[in-house]
């Protein structure tokens, strides 16, 4: 190459990227992909409020992305938060802005009170509820039926006896077909939101009313203790991943979202042998619930278009659900919204229990705190370690406490 | 490029230009040979051939109990899907956008400099090179952090006053995907030491009939290192087009300048699902193609050229 | 460049070397000089880059090599992945070269051998995911179809280090084959034949003649593949994400996550440094020991 092309390649290089910033669309970033979005895709292009574009950012590292993305000055105009574990964080950094008082308005008459506070953080909200998310246990009955049982297990010492008999190995040792087994993700969550659950049921909670750390109590030791059991006395295998098992009928029973429906419904074929019931603790049963909320970009310059896209994809429209709520029901995800939870057709068989437990108040929020995804983070490592047998319960559980209360001292 | 990489990277070159010499070494068993060197090749290959199986896979295949390993009905419609589903036209583009300006870059910072280095005596040659050498030393994880906000607060740009607040600086455009790497320390030392091979007497005679010294050093001596060229447009090439840790951190949130790789690995949520891992795989191999193609045809090239011009 | 040598070069007048060296010079300046220095500052302080940094002295040093258990245990999996990948590298790549270079069609081989030389990193780490999955991935698979027991490649901590150097290996032996070619090929054949008529045993000759000639060679690939390997990261964060529990949690990864993901630049440049003096130390040292044998 000869010198005078460099500087023209650059220069061309450089136009064409500047060229892209002007006038440049409003970004909708979540963490759904294109094909689960889509209903939500065609409502965003067809808006009339101006061009506006889905963008997806792999759920994994949704927070890294917004965080060095902000840095970069290219920050999206519009967030769907997982306000829990993001959007603590995102406040402290400046990320959010608050919710304009019309919108405040929208989202405080039409919303669950649960889903409202995952919005609020600091006591400021900070978007429009969305999607939530409640834990039950899901069973695949083809194979509980196949070992002689005919509804799933209402107990721990039931669901243990029944995911025994369900295993079966090969030769080598392998599990052919688990009984049980946790789902894996970078964030943790398959271990921490099963454990925030059963330490629930336990009459426990993460953290006190003042916010003090409290993951080593009793009830989290032994929401711990039961999951640590059941790999520990060889029930659960855990190189089997519920994720990846569970669609492809190779587990029986997994402690699993709501959102998984269709990805279950793709896998099996049909839901008519998936039976969804209450998490296995007794007449006691506690489960978790997490919500994320649409959020605006405080650095956006155009915050007013964007807050107008957000109640857009969020109002019913004549009587027909939102945008966002016609993406989530094709999910199989809940919609926080009572306009839309009206407006959408009765839930199936399948989303029916989480309703439920929503409705009767069996949920317990997740906690917002500073810091959430490295504690959690923290959390799920601690929870491998003592399902691999490298840590005792009670005193992994201590270091834990103590290390999350470090992370935390930075905060108060 | 690290020294490591870079100075590794040179010595593989050349030894594809050594002819070949009857080895020494006897009383190896001659089939022996074979079946190591095939071992090693089998065990090279054996990832690619199960990512082209892998991509053919129906959901049928992954959703069985257990799932099948072998196709039962290849879809080989699934080369089409990711140029359907998935930005990989965009990703495709900016990988040979960026690519080919910063190969074209280093080699012209490379051979400047490494030309001035081996050609020309004056003061402060000898700390330049020094420097040249040193800064081979430092491995890349050490500039991550400063570099990226060197570039984020460049005055001026990217709606940054004079003192480099308020915007972005040049985050978020392709100059912060190739600034960076516009020189390569390795690639400047790879031509000075072909340079010093070059007999002097051209450039004095050319000097003499008055010619330029620019002149001299694009008519005379750019042609006499063609081959040092060729290998490092080859290298440059390779390690570009697969670079990925910077690339990442300063395009993670800007789609439209994601390369291959990059855009692979960041949307590793789309491929969670079982049966979307066959059109993880087939990208996969879109993005290995190009790369095996250029050098299959740069190869050739390169070794003809050191051959014709029987610089070693 | 050695004093003894006459200086190579022309003397001409005028401004030419410094237009030619122009555009090093500046890059230097900006991509050299200013973040190593901005690095070593923004050590010594507490910055979230979306505010401002603020001094803090030697404290992110002792934080790491005092208080936080993961750095030290990011330095030791550091350590273990560089040693086990020269370990094997380097007898792997010259063993391969030397049957390589007394074999015929050269062109197929090297072609093969340098395919992994080829493929992005992020290719590679998916590629090997795939092979290695514990229960439905090809080898495990293969040592099930003759009824072993394959190991939890990925799964448990020890095997996934070694998976991940394994596939180091396999990144980089083609290439390093390739040197080690060069350096035989580069003996001269005569040397040989003299040696064999003066009757040397072909062990003689691997021992004095052969081994000595590739010394420069392998100590060369010995201390770049160390490097390469003290401060490579971008494998390991697509392949296992430092997983599991940390087991194959590197300092470069650990400092990477550091400042991308929480935000604390100036512990993140401390780390690197730290990283950074580490590698430099234990490269003196090697270079002078397999130097002195020498």
């Amino acid at each position: 190459m000869s010198r005078r092309t460099i500087p023209l390649a650059i220069g061309a290089a450089m136009a064409a990227s500047a060229a892209s910033a002007q006038d440049a669309p409003l970004q909708v970033a979540m963490h759904y992909t294109q094909e689960q979005a889509a209903p939500l895709i065609a409502c965003i292009e067809a808006w009339d409020g101006g061009a506006a574009e889905y963008q997806q950012i792999s759920y994994g590292d949704y927070l890294q992305t917004v965080l060095t993305g902000r840095l970069a000055g290219q920050s999206p105009d519009i967030y769907n938060v997982y306000g829990a574990v993001w959007g603590a964080q995102m406040v402290e950094n400046g990320v959010l802005a608050p919710v304009p008082d019309d919108l405040e308005a929208f989202v405080r008459d039409g919303y669950a009170g649960g889903t409202v506070e995952a919005a609020t953080i600091g006591g400021t909200l900070y978007g429009v509820p969305t999607e939530v998310s409640v834990y039950m246990l899901v069973s695949n009955m083809a194979l509980l039926r196949e070992t002689g049982f005919d509804a799933p297990p209402a107990t721990w010492d039931e669901l243990r006896e029944m995911a025994e008999a369900v295993q079966t190995t090969n030769e080598q040792g392998r599990t052919d077909t688990a009984g049980f087994a946790f789902f894996q993700s970078g964030s943790g969550a398959g271990m921490v939101h099963p454990w925030y659950a059963l330490t629930a049921s336990e009459g426990g909670a993460p953290y006190g009313a003042d916010g003090e750390v409290q993951l080593s109590s009793e009830a989290g030791q032994a929401a711990l203790e039961r999951m640590a059991g059941l790999v520990r006395d060889g029930i659960v295998d855990p190189t089997v991943d519920a994720y990846d098992a569970f669609p492809a009928g190779g587990a029986a029973m997994m402690i699993m979202a709501n959102w998984y429906e269709s990805a279950i419904e793709d896998g099996l074929g049909s839901l008519d042998d998936v039976v969804v019931s209450a998490i296995p603790m007794g007449e006691d049963w506690r489960t978790l619930q997490y919500a994320f909320f649409m959020g605006v970009d405080s650095g956006s310059d155009r915050q007013d278009d964007a807050w107008a896209l957000v109640r857009h994809l969020n109002e019913p429209r004549d009587g027909e659900p939102s945008c966002v709520a016609q993406m989530l029901d094709g999910l199989g995800a809940l919609t926080a919204s009572a306009a839309d939870t009206a407006a959408l057709p009765t839930p199936d068989a399948f989303t029916q229990p989480y309703v439920d437990a929503l409705a009767e108040d069996r949920v317990v929020s997740q906690p917002n705190v500073m810091q959430a995804s490295e504690i959690e983070r923290t959390m799920a490592r601690t929870f491998e370690e003592v399902l691999a047998g490298e840590a005792e319960v009670g005193a992994a559980l201590e270091d834990l406490n103590g290390e999350v209360e470090d992370i935390l001292f930075e905060f108060q | 490029m690290t020294i490591a990489e870079g100075q590794r990277a040179g010595a593989a070159a050349q030894a594809r230009v050594v002819r070949p010499r009857r080895h020494p070494l006897r009383g190896l068993g001659g089939a022996l040979k074979y079946v190591a060197l095939a071992l090693g090749a089998l065990v090279t290959v054996l990832p690619f051939a199960d990512m082209f199986v892998g991509a053919l896979r129906s959901p049928a295949d992954v959703f069985a109990n257990p799932p099948r390993y072998f196709p039962s009905d290849p879809q080989w419609g699934v080369y089409a899907r990711v140029f359907r589903e998935l930005p990989i036209g965009t990703w495709l583009l900016n990988s040979v956008v960026v690519t080919a300006t910063i190969t074209g870059c280093q080699v012209a910072t490379s051979t400047m400099a490494g030309y001035a280095l081996a050609r020309y005596r004056f003061a402060g040659r000898a700390s330049i090179f020094r420097m040249v050498v040193g800064a081979q030393m430092f491995p890349f994880f050490l500039f991550i952090i400063p570099i990226f906000f060197i570039l984020r607060f460049v005055p001026l740009m990217g709606g940054n006053d004079m003192a480099g607040q308020g915007g972005a600086g040049l985050l978020g455009t392709y100059a912060a995907l190739v600034l960076p790497f516009v020189v390569t320390w390795y690639g400047v030392f790879l031509m000075r030491q072909f340079f010093l091979t070059i007999p002097e007497d051209l450039a004095e005679a050319a000097r003499l009939d008055g010619a330029s010294e620019w002149a001299i050093f694009r008519r005379i001596m750019l042609p006499l290192v063609k081959p040092a060229i060729a290998t490092l447009t080859l290298f440059s090439f390779v390690y570009h087009w697969n670079e990925f840790i910077w690339t990442m951190t300063v395009t993670r949130t800007a789609p439209d300048l994601q390369t291959l790789p990059v855009g692979i690995y960041l949307l590793q949520g789309a491929f969670e699902d079982l049966d979307q891992k066959s059109l993880q795989q087939a990208a996969l191999a879109i993005s290995i193609l190009p790369v095996v193609v250029v050098f299959a045809l740069l190869q050739r090239l390169f070794v003809s050229a050191d051959i014709a011009t029987g610089v070693k | 460049m050695s004093g003894r040598d006459p200086e190579p070069g022309a003397e001409v007048p005028g401004p030419a070397p410094w237009l030619f060296l122009a555009p090093l010079l500046v890059f230097a300046a900006v991509f050299l000089i200013l973040p190593l220095g901005f690095s070593v500052y923004l050590a010594f302080t507490r910055w979230n880059p979306l505010g401002t940094p603020s001094w803090v002295g030697m404290r992110q040093f002792e934080f790491l090599l005092t208080r936080d258990d993961d750095f030290l245990r990011s330095l030791a999996n550091t350590f273990v992945f560089a040693v086990g990948f020269v370990v094997l590298v380097v007898p792997i790549s010259l063993g391969l070269a030397f049957v390589f270079s007394r074999a015929r069609g050269k062109a197929v081989w090297r072609s093969i051998y340098y395919l992994p030389q080829l493929t992005n990193i992020v290719a590679i780490a998916y590629l090997w995911q795939f092979v290695l999955d514990d229960r439905y991935g090809l080898i495990n698979r293969m040592l099930g179809a003759v009824g072993l027991r394959g190991p939890d490649w990925l799964t448990d901590p020890v095997m996934a280090m070694v998976s991940v150097i394994l596939v180091m290996v396999w990144y980089d032996a083609g290439k390093n084959m390739l040197v080690f070619s060069a350096a035989l090929e580069g003996v001269d054949r005569e040397i040989y034949e003299a040696a064999e008529l003066d009757g040397a045993s072909a062990w003689r000759t691997l021992r004095s003649i052969t081994l000595p000639i590739i010394r420069p060679a392998a100590i060369f690939v010995t201390i770049t593949s160390f490097i390469t390997g003290m401060g490579f990261f971008a494998l390991i964060l697509a392949m296992t994400g430092g997983g599991p529990r940390g087991a194959t949690d590197v300092t470069a990864l650990y400092a990477y996550r550091m400042a991308f993901e929480d935000l604390r630049m100036g512990r993140a440049s401390a780390a690197a440094l730290i990283l950074f003096a580490l590698i430099a130390v234990l490269s003196l040292v090697q270079f002078r020991l397999l130097r002195e044998r020498a």
